[in-house]
């Protein structure tokens, strides 16, 4: 290929043309602005970078090709919709380029977002080590304070919540028997817009004044107020937000305009339920942030008084802002876990979800009380105060539905032919750790309680309980579970029970203390402590490491075993959902034909009970005399 | 990453037929909704573009209602009969648009690309007379808080305008190239509805910002 070709035909090359095309279009534009209005000088970096972050994200996705097919579209040229050449995965080559196949984008989601949480790992590490003992260690304040505002930012935004997206993306569309996602190319859109969001929030770091400092939370008048690193955060949420609304977009469309014939919604896995309640909140949620993060670009950037109370602005509308969405983000970061686990113990308990359906109404109760809870991060702002009791009674309200979910778990288990698989031991860490990290909610929910323990590690424990202990194990218990469909190949089962046991045991060690010493009054995103708490911190922070290297051991199984594990069966865990009736890899298209639906997702037990069917199959099909109905 | 490429050898199960990867079209989705997927995709977008509207109405909330403070701003008035007539433009356009996606689905090409048209120049001229109000309203989004949300709430739905304008453009261009057909209309009806989106959340800002 010449030079010429490469750099105008879609992918790095031209991506890097076009990177810096917007870099020196910021540049142009700011100057020639200055220049118009007079202003002096001419040369802003600070109003140079704002523009530069815009236009360098999308210069980035026009040059890796995100945008051609639509430009050829709009323009009205003949279009080759159904050639299908950016579809499928030859070699690893075609994992970087812009890909509409969403097994592809699963796998590039799950990897991108593992980078990102290395990188915020490795921050963490560098939080326990600076706290190891009172005093300064290793880092100024300003840069500790950068250290955890950019490990919570890259945990939330290009982790927790898109790695969740990956492994839907990957399953969803197996699991309804659908041949992709309902809109392919915003598919691929919505995953290139991430590494945009990840590499800003990083780069945050190298810019004048440090990393943006104020928490993932990016309260104004802290905000508005910051050095320019904010910026980077502001501007990162914008592309992070968009990437998210896009894909739980495409994950409505998909999961309503293309189940197999027979998927009604009650005999769609949960798994399919969850993502589909997710969605929801996305869509409706999202832009909160987004709007926050616009009105405090205004601020920085149009010197407009927002949050300004000198200028009639109002401070705590930012939290308001905030929240609305940042709560219900808290359930984005969670029901699609809840939908891994109810695949996850089905299976290796060899029984149906107990209550079906409830865990399906328990879901949707989620969204709908997941709005009416935002205000209980604000009781010590100063906001409203007739605001607080309802607040703290819908906060409690909302553990109902969860507790629903818990007992039907529990429910599901008992009496089960139960496999301690390593999928199935992080579900059942997942119970344990995320029912602790409950209760310390209800226990925050309470308005005393939350007074004397607000800003305090008490709420550091709190959130890693259920976003770590939560979340994350559930990531685990569905990336050690979908790993043979993904990859064609097994893990290594006894690597995987010692990265459970080590990460549980030093889990735990890590974040359990941390409730003693917040009861105790230890103040959170601060640098340094209190001589009384030295010698919890220092059990923390050497429990913290060994909970570090426990990942390791995750990572090693997961490349050794993709590139020379056992091949798999195409359904190693016998379950009955669609992805495992078809190869491990799926084939390009999914499926050949489309199985008919007959059944419950989750007949186990009922002898020769299946959940689909396919035409050209040999062995004849007994349906499942009901759907997953029967048995609540 | 090397390690990639092992994940595309797929081993058969018994009965299951040989897949081939060269140019192998996907089986048909079943269509288990009588929704359109595009049409669906839309009303989701508008439902999230209204929550975008949210966040700034709360902004106007807390400033107006919670802050208490005067509006418009001392000193300052806002041209409620101009920006009227502007509203009165805007709502036509709707109608206009109505009539690009009844020619279309009624084989009437001259009434598609006539009504795309106007309602192209219908939606910038609103677009212009925005931007000469912002030249002549006196004051900046810097000066107060009701700046800041005068300038917030139009400037969002002037960008919002700005998008629908681009998508109508992309529609006029392609009727004029010979696209569309009574069978085959979404690439009109679907910036349509974002048309009339933007139309009545312009009559919510009016109401909010000049009226009330």
């Amino acid at each position: 290929m010449t030079m010429t070709a490469r750099l105008t035909a879609p992918g790095w090359y031209r991506a890097a043309l076009s990177v810096l095309a917007g870099a020196l279009f910021a540049f142009g534009l700011v100057v020639l602005v200055r220049a118009l209005y007079g202003y002096e000088p001419l040369v802003d970096g600070e109003a140079i970078t704002t523009v530069a972050l815009i236009s360098m994200g999308v210069a980035f996705l026009l040059g890796i090709g995100c945008f051609d097919y639509w430009f050829r579209w709009a323009s009205g040229a003949p279009t080759v919709p159904d050639d299908h050449s950016g579809h499928g995965a030859r070699s690893w080559r075609d994992y970087f380029r812009v890909n509409t196949d969403h097994k592809v984008i699963g796998i590039q989601y799950i990897v991108t977002t593992f980078v990102f949480f290395v990188l915020g790992g490795l921050m963490a590490m560098l939080i326990r080590a600076e706290l190891a003992a009172p005093g300064t260690q290793f880092v100024d304040p300003n840069t500790y304070n950068g250290l955890f505002s950019v490990h919570a930012s890259l945990m939330i935004f290009l982790f927790i919540i898109p790695v969740f997206a990956g492994i839907a993306n990957y399953v969803i569309p197996l699991m309804i028997g659908a041949p992709d996602m309902a809109f392919p190319r915003l598919n691929a859109l919505s995953f290139w817009m991430l590494p945009v969001a990840g590499v800003m929030m990083t780069a945050s770091f190298l810019a004048p004044g440090g990393a943006f400092a104020t928490g993932w939370t990016a309260y104004a008048p802290l905000s508005t107020e910051m050095p320019v690193g904010q910026t980077f955060f502001t501007i990162a949420v914008q592309f992070a937000g968009a990437s998210s609304i896009a894909t739980a977009l495409n994950f409505l469309v998909t999961i309503i305009t293309m189940r197999a014939p027979g998927l009604t919604f009650f005999r769609m896995p949960l798994l399919v339920w969850a993502n589909f309640t997710t969605s929801l909140l996305v869509v409706i949620a999202t832009p909160f942030i987004a709007g926050s993060q616009f009105l405090v670009l205004f601020d920085r950037a149009l010197g407009t008084h927002f949050f300004n109370p000198g200028g009639g602005g109002d401070v705590v509308m930012y939290q308001h802002i905030f929240w609305f969405y940042s709560h219900p983000a808290v359930y984005i970061m969670m029901l699609p876990g809840f939908g891994i686990v109810s695949e996850v113990i089905s299976a290796n308990a060899r029984k149906p979800v107990f209550g079906y359906r409830m865990m399906a109404f328990s879901l949707v109760a989620i969204v709908i009380l997941g709005f009416t809870v935002w205000a209980h991060h604000m009781f010590v702002s100063g906001m409203f105060s007739w605001l607080r009791v309802p607040m703290m009674i819908t906060t409690m309200l909302i553990a109902v539905p969860t507790g629903i979910k818990i007992f039907s778990w529990l429910a599901t288990l008992w009496r089960g032919v139960i496999h301690l698989t390593t999928p199935m031991l992080f579900a059942l860490g997942f119970i344990t750790m995320f029912t602790l990290g409950g209760i310390s909610g209800i226990v925050l929910a309470i308005l005393p309680v939350v007074i004397h323990v607000s800003d305090t590690y008490f709420v550091v424990a709190h959130i890693h309980y259920v976003l770590f202990g939560g979340s994350v194990f559930t990531i685990f218990a569905g990336l050690y579970f979908w790993f043979p469909k993904m990859t064609g190949r097994m893990y290594d089962e006894t690597l995987g029970k010692i990265h459970f046991w080590l990460s549980f045991v030093f889990f735990n060690l890590t974040f359990g203390p941390m409730h003693f010493v917040g009861i105790d009054g230890m103040p959170r995103r601060v640098a340094d402590y209190a001589d009384q708490f030295a010698s919890l911190n220092a059990i923390i922070s050497v429990s913290s490491f060994l909970f570090g290297l426990s990942f390791l051991i995750f990572l090693y199984n997961m490349v050794t075993s993709w590139r020379n594990g056992p091949r798999a069966a195409a359904n190693p865990w016998r379950a009955h959902t669609l992805e495992w009736q078809v190869s491990s890899p799926p084939p390009l298209f999914n499926f050949d034909d489309i199985p008919t639906v007959v059944g419950g997702p989750y007949e186990y037990g009922v002898p020769g009970a299946v959940h689909g069917v396919f035409k050209d199959r040999e062995k004849e099909p007994v349906p499942a005399g009901t759907s997953g109905v029967a048995h609540e | 990453m090397e390690s990639a490429s092992v994940s595309f050898p797929a081993r058969l199960e018994p009965g299951e037929k040989p897949v081939t990867h060269d140019h192998h079209g996907p089986p048909e989705a079943n269509r288990s909704s009588r929704v359109d997927a595009q049409f669906l995709g839309m009303l989701l977008f508008i439902i999230s573009e209204i929550m975008l509207f949210g966040a700034f109405f709360t902004a106007y909330f807390f400033i107006r209602g919670v802050a208490n403070e005067a509006w418009p701003a001392e000193g300052t008035h806002l041209p409620v009969a101009v920006a009227g007539v502007n509203t009165a433009i805007l709502i036509s356009s709707s109608f206009t648009m109505h009539w690009a996606l009844e020619s279309a689905k009624n084989e009437n090409r001259a009434g598609l690309r006539a009504g795309l048209l106007t309602t192209f120049l219908l939606g910038a001229t609103f677009l212009a007379i925005q931007v000469n109000e912002y030249v002549h309203i006196g004051f900046a989004p810097g000066d107060h808080a009701q700046g800041s949300i005068f300038y917030g709430l139009t400037g969002l739905h002037g960008a919002h305008v700005f998008v629908g304008l681009t998508l109508l453009l992309f529609a006029t261009v392609r009727a004029f190239r010979g696209h569309f057909t009574p069978k085959d209309h979404r690439g009109v009806e679907v910036p349509g509805i974002y048309w009339h989106f933007v139309d009545i959340m312009w009559i919510l800002v009016y109401a909010s910002i000049y009226v009330l």
